[in-house]
């Protein structure tokens, strides 16, 4: 009843965040009297069209991607954790988001303009790579694994930079602003591609659960409860990757959320993932929803990449866990 | 005729290139607790992975009541045999009544809630390991003991045919030794368990075990009644202590291990 009440708190909260995203910019859409003439689509003054013009078409898709990719990024943190036994696992420290990175911006690079693509080969490469250090037992036992990610995320970061620098300076600009997590300029298509792949992710994860809750135990326990250990460690590598690379070619790499989400998930409703999943996704996307929100009213006139925004939240949230653990 | 519970022939297996099991082979039968003593080092704990097909065999078979373990679904494994590991360590934080119930995850469906049959299984499990006061606490705050009666629990949650146990007195103080052994023999007596227990407590695996089986060098050396088993030749050379004689518990009779210097 405890988990059911604070599963209900976590989505009011969520739901609040995502409305206050809604109406606060620089077109104030707070007037609960214009809100409803918006909703009801009566009385249309250019006043209430440029209103609807910047909920439907800006602010709306900006938060629905927001959301989504906060919802990704938490499962994609929630799947690793669980994998690797290891609270810090998420896809940015592993090198999923990375490996996105880097085949996004190699396809621009090459005079693509469609990043999706590229940006899944990069992340599931890593996953593969990581995968495949285990079956060679270069990287038997999970810390190894986790150690692997990490380098392999370097490396592919090292490409990503040396490629930038060979774009014009007007490109390398806007994709380093791209690389640094944005939901600038984005819009429907975006969210088309990412909503759905946020609730096939929930899906997938609800009907796991508790399979994951026994991956979490080790492997060899896992294998003694029936659980096929080898099979459910490819395929939550697979998706969490597929997460993050959908993330990272809709937003570029946001870092921290997929540490920071299935962290508080689990301190609030337990490690369960039957309840830490939907409490991570809605915490996901109340983290990814503010700190956008954050990053486009924090300097007046100009835009803040959002992965700043989470870096820096994600520092605060590592200082306050060593302050609680003294 | 019905086949063994469980049945290992010729077993071999190991890690790299070496062998740490060299061709073990004995049969444990319905309501019999076979105790799996020797040295560090000596290939016990491997013995239980190769039994469990975590360790692909290199030579010989492994049956469990008659069917072969490689050919074995891992749920359909988990519903025959059941195991507590000798060690595991719990990252996240599960209740202790949580984590006995996942024990029953063979048992259930995919999508399937916990019903009242495994409730129960659960139930007396946590009465069994004697942890129903602990049941709502979190596993990260039991002591090594309690975690280790927590493990005893969750495989007998399994309710297999087959249990096999690694060390599971190891952290435990010498009255719940004593009562997870009376249990282990009583689950063998009225349930016809067959029980595989490896054991460093040479006392409790000769007082509790019907038959004993001694590890050498991943061979193995001595199976038969713990009287047959435990002689002072065995036990000096398998163990490489001089000191170590052969006797009788003055209470029960049964076949003892005593320093004698």
């Amino acid at each position: 009843m405890k988990t059911f009440f604070r599963l209900t708190l976590l989505g009011g909260c969520a739901a609040a965040i995502v409305a206050a995203a809604l109406c606060i910019g620089p077109t104030d859409l707070l007037d609960a009297r214009k809100l409803g003439e918006l909703i009801a689509g009566a009385h249309r003054t250019p006043e209430l069209e440029r209103a609807a013009l910047v909920l439907w078409e800006l602010r709306l898709p900006r938060v629905l991607l927001a959301a989504a990719a906060g919802v990704n990024l938490a499962l994609a943190g929630l799947l690793l954790q669980s994998v690797f036994r290891n609270p810090l696992a998420e896809p940015y420290l592993l090198g999923l988001s990375s490996g996105g990175a880097l085949g996004a911006v190699a396809a621009l690079a090459a005079g693509a303009t469609a990043t999706v693509w590229p940006a899944l080969a990069g992340s599931l490469a890593v996953a593969a790579v990581v995968l495949l250090l285990c079956r060679r037992r270069i990287a038997a036992d999970l810390p190894s694994l986790l150690l692997a990610g990490v380098a392999l995320g370097a490396l592919a970061q090292a490409f990503t930079t040396a490629i930038i620098l060979r774009f014009d300076p007007g490109a390398m600009r806007s994709v380093l602003f791209w690389l640094m997590g944005s939901f600038a300029g984005r819009g429907w298509p975006e969210v088309w591609m990412l909503v759905p792949a946020a609730l096939v992710g929930c899906v997938l994860v609800m009907l796991l659960h508790r399979p994951l809750d026994i991956l979490a135990l080790g492997g060899e326990s896992a294998h003694h409860l029936g659980v096929r250990v080898r099979a459910l460690q490819i395929g939550a590598m697979v998706l969490a990757a597929i997460l993050a690379a959908l993330t990272v070619a809709a937003c570029g790499t946001i870092g921290f959320v997929g540490l920071m989400a299935p962290h508080l998930a689990r301190r609030l409703v337990g490690s369960g993932h039957a309840v830490a999943a939907p409490a991570a996704a809605m915490i996901g996307a109340g983290l990814t929803v503010i700190s956008d929100l954050v990053a486009r009213t924090l300097l007046a006139g100009t835009e803040l990449p959002v992965g700043v925004v989470t870096g820096a939240l994600g520092c605060v949230f590592f200082l306050a866990l060593l302050l609680r653990k003294r | 005729m019905k086949p063994p519970a469980l049945s290992a022939k010729d077993v071999r297996a190991g890690y790299g290139d070496a062998d740490v099991l060299r061709g073990i082979s004995f049969e444990l039968q319905g309501g019999e607790v076979l105790g799996v003593i020797g040295p560090n080092g000596c290939g016990k704990s491997t013995l239980l992975r190769a039994l469990t097909g975590l360790l692909p065999l290199r030579g010989g078979n492994v049956t469990i009541g008659g069917r072969d373990v490689p050919s074995l679904g891992s749920r359909e494994r988990a519903r025959l045999c059941a195991v507590q590991p000798q060690s595991e360590a719990p990252v996240f934080d599960y209740d202790v009544r949580r984590f006995v119930l996942l024990g029953r995850h063979a048992h259930r469906s995919l999508l399937g809630w916990a019903g009242p049959s495994d409730m129960t299984a659960a139930e007396n499990a946590l009465a069994c390991a004697d942890l129903r006061e602990l049941a709502d606490r979190s596993v990260r705050e039991l002591s090594a003991g309690e975690w280790q009666r927590a493990l005893l629990a969750r495989a007998l949650a399994q309710e297999t045919p087959v249990l096999m146990l690694d060390e599971p007195v190891a952290h435990l103080d010498p009255g719940h030794r004593h009562d997870v052994h009376v249990l282990l023999r009583d689950l063998a007596r009225k349930q016809g368990k067959a029980i595989l227990c490896v054991s460093h407590d040479l006392n409790l695996a000769a007082e509790f075990s019907d038959r004993l089986m001694i590890i050498e060098g991943g061979a193995v050396r001595a199976l038969g009644t713990p009287e047959e088993v435990l002689s002072d030749k065995n036990l000096q050379e398998v163990f490489r202590c001089q000191s170590l004689k052969a006797g009788k518990n003055p209470y029960t009779g049964r076949a003892g291990v005593f320093f004698a210097s």
